[in-house]
């Protein structure tokens, strides 16, 4: 799937285009709206989704997004902006973007965008994501631990999934924390520790081997 | 006096009552004078009239008097029928002080009243008095009239009469000027009345365009109805000159709010670029294997920090635009129980962490009302997030939704420290933190906005936000929104 990121800002840029790449999709990256409205709509383009960033250098982003749509090119838009008053979305959207991205974001969030504008089944995180015993099935939502099952309410469920979609690498705190409440959270509140604690009791008492492992000072990793 | 209009209209009515005073008091004053010099030149002339006709008939017949039938000598019968006719009071003396003539109005008075009469004729220093024709007034008796008179002698009608006196009662002439002070007193009513009410409607009519500015500079209330102007008045009056100041004033205020919109809008961009620029490098490296401990720590608490400050960001450019009176929402049909029931669930972790106990109560139907959702789960989460910071262990939590008369409330009532009556007004303050020493010392204090936009959130709905507090028993916050139409 061909991604094209239009980003004047070399580092945000950068880091989206690695980020997408190392998700499995094929970036192209370019720095101003001319080049981009000019490799968008060119002859053979073939992109599938495009994601904008609004304040660009000669072309605006909302401009390149008007031509975009004047020349009948159909390619879903996800903008990227710092603005996040209200009446600037709803600017955005009926300029003809699909859906935006506040600055400054998460990856993980313009991730779930993305695939979600790609209408792609999350094929890089597999439906069903197993650490040793422990199962966890995105689909249904169930989640057993060597064939039994456990109960988890809705925070229990979304820390435990993020974990297990990056197990083996730590995750810190906080991007639990923004994973699980798409709020920010004040940093300050231990939630992420006692959500912690509570799965500890339900997925490691008086069970071997233990999964769910603290990083001092950053945060926890799901390892076996 | 509550308004110009009153107090014009009284100082014209106070102008307007001494000015007729004055004018009451002079035309008073002359009429009266004036009166009384009519009445002297009466008195004056029927004495010079009697006089000319004794000493005429005194040079015709060589005599005047002749003794009557009880043999008193009087005046001979001719002159004294001439004299029968002049009207008023007349009376002539002899020298010897013996009554001679009286006149019919004379003879009327009583006995006791003629002698006081005929002694005022005989008065030797009225009698010196009337060379000089000074007239003088009389009250005879005191229930009897008083007389304006003048005594003069007649040295021409031979030696046998002494002194006229000629005089007039001044009752007529006190009627007169009882008449004119009648007139006074009811046309100073009428004109004090009649100037009320015309300095009312002048005063109105002048006031009216005030007014109407009033009406119009109300109507301008905040950022988004700034651009709007007075109607400017043809005349450069006055008031056409205070409605082309106050619209110079609002071009000034038009300009500093598009600066701060542009400032707010440049802000977003020019901060967030380069906090973007930072979370993806922190991002970046503590999500890649094999970092070293320390360094993932240092990246986690640097990623805290940038959220941190993106929140703050966020928070004052939510108020700033909340200033200009643009409500940045986005409304849609939510059922709030779920918004209530998930911020709940952060609650039981949040209380279960801090060791107090939380209660949520939903009511059983949904309760869909049109709300921006992000801003009512923030509004929920950051009432819920207080309550349980500032209850220490053992307390209690209760969170309700409900609804009365076409109301939704939302309450988060705590068993914590509460809030000192003094510093009650000011919880909904920007910046405004509770003691230092409220807050547990293990929790870093918040940015001191989390209130303000609360409050923000609930108005920018149509909604109110109530705290009410006691030191030591706890602290309520009540949220309540109308239902509208959904």
């Amino acid at each position: 799937m061909k991604i094209l990121v239009i980003e004047d800002d070399k580092t945000v840029g950068e880091y989206v285009r690695r980020g997408l790449d190392e998700a499995g999709y094929h970036v192209e990256l370019v720095g101003d709206g001319d080049e981009g409205l000019r490799r968008a709509s060119g002859r053979g383009a073939n992109y599938d989704i495009m994601v904008l960033d609004l304040r660009l250098p000669k072309l605006s982003g909302i401009d390149v997004l008007r031509m975009l749509r004047d020349r009948g090119i159909g390619l879903p838009v996800l903008v990227l902006t710092a603005q996040d008053s209200v009446d600037f979305k709803v600017q955005a959207l009926r300029m003809g973007a699909d859906d935006y991205v506040t600055k400054p974001f998460a990856f993980e969030e313009l991730l779930a965008r993305v695939e979600a504008l790609g209408r792609r089944p999350k094929a890089i995180a597999p439906p069903t994501l197993k650490v040793a015993g422990l199962v966890l099935d995105t689909g249904s939502r169930e989640v057993t631990r060597d064939g039994k099952q456990i109960e988890l309410t809705p925070k229990e469920y979304a820390v435990l999934e993020y974990l297990m979609r990056h197990h083996g690498r730590v995750m810190s705190r906080t991007l639990i924390t923004e994973y699980a409440w798409d709020y920010h959270f004040d940093p300050g509140t231990n939630i992420v520790d006692v959500v912690i604690t509570r799965l500890r009791k339900k997925i490691d008492h008086a069970r071997e081997p233990k999964l769910i492992h603290t990083v001092r000072g950053v945060g926890y990793v799901v390892r076996a | 006096m509550e308004s110009i209009r009153a107090r014009l209209t009284l100082w014209y009515a106070t102008a307007l009552i001494l000015g007729l005073a004055v004018f009451a008091a002079v035309l008073y004053f002359a009429r009266r004078s004036a009166t009384y010099q009519d009445l002297d030149r009466r008195i004056r002339s029927e004495a010079d009239l009697t006089a000319g006709i004794l000493a005429e008939s005194y040079t015709a017949r060589g005599r005047l008097v002749e003794p009557d039938t009880a043999g008193r000598p009087v005046l001979i019968n001719e002159v004294a029928a001439v004299l029968e006719v002049v009207p008023d009071f007349l009376v002539v003396m002899g020298r010897d002080g013996r009554l001679m003539f009286a006149s019919p109005d004379a003879r009327s008075l009583t006995f006791s009243e003629f002698e006081q009469l005929s002694a005022l004729v005989n008065d030797p220093a009225r009698r010196a008095a009337a060379a000089s024709g000074a007239p003088g007034r009389y009250r005879i008796t005191p229930n009897g009239p008083t007389l304006h008179y003048v005594v003069r002698s007649v040295p021409e009608a031979g030696g046998q009469i002494g002194a006229i006196l000629a005089g007039a009662d001044t009752r007529s002439a006190e009627l007169q000027i009882e008449q004119l002070v009648t007139t006074i007193v009811i046309a100073f009513v009428v004109g004090v009345i009649a100037a009320v009410l015309v300095g009312r409607w002048i005063a109105g009519r002048a006031l009216e365009p005030v007014d109407r500015m009033i009406t119009e500079v109300r109507e301008i209330t905040d950022g988004r109805s700034l651009h709007r102007r007075l109607a400017v008045p043809m005349e450069k009056d006055e008031l056409g000159r205070l409605a082309l100041t106050l619209n110079q004033m609002w071009t000034r205020l038009e300009r500093s709010f598009v600066a701060l919109r542009r400032f707010t809008a440049d802000a977003s961009h020019e901060l967030k670029t380069p906090l973007t620029v930072v979370r993806a490098g922190v991002e970046r490296a503590i999500t890649r294997p094999d970092v070293p401990q320390e360094t993932l720590a240092a990246l986690e608490e640097t990623l805290q920090e940038v959220n941190r400050m993106t929140e703050l960001l966020e928070s004052l450019l939510t108020l700033a635009r909340a200033d200009e009176g643009r409500a940045d929402l986005h409304r849609e049909p939510v059922d709030l129980r779920e918004i209530i029931e998930e911020a709940g669930e952060t609650g039981e972790l949040l209380a279960e962490h801090a060791g107090v106990g939380i209660e949520i109560r939903l009511p059983p139907d949904p309760l869909v009302v049109a709300v921006d959702r992000s801003r009512m789960r923030q509004l929920a989460l950051n009432l819920i997030e207080n309550a349980v910071k500032y209850t220490p262990r053992g307390g209690q939590v209760s969170v309700e939704l409900g609804s009365s008369d076409g109301r939704v409330t939302f309450s988060v009532a705590d068993t914590g420290i509460g809030i000192a009556p003094g510093d009650l007004p000011h919880v909904f303050d920007r910046f405004w933190r509770a003691d230092s020493a409220r807050t547990r010392t293990s929790e870093r204090a918040g940015t001191g906005l989390g209130l303000a936009i609360c409050k923000w959130i609930a108005e920018a709905h149509g909604g109110t936000i109530e705290v009410q507090s006691r030191p030591g028993r706890g602290t309520t916050f009540t949220v309540g929104i109308p239902r509208g139409e959904t």
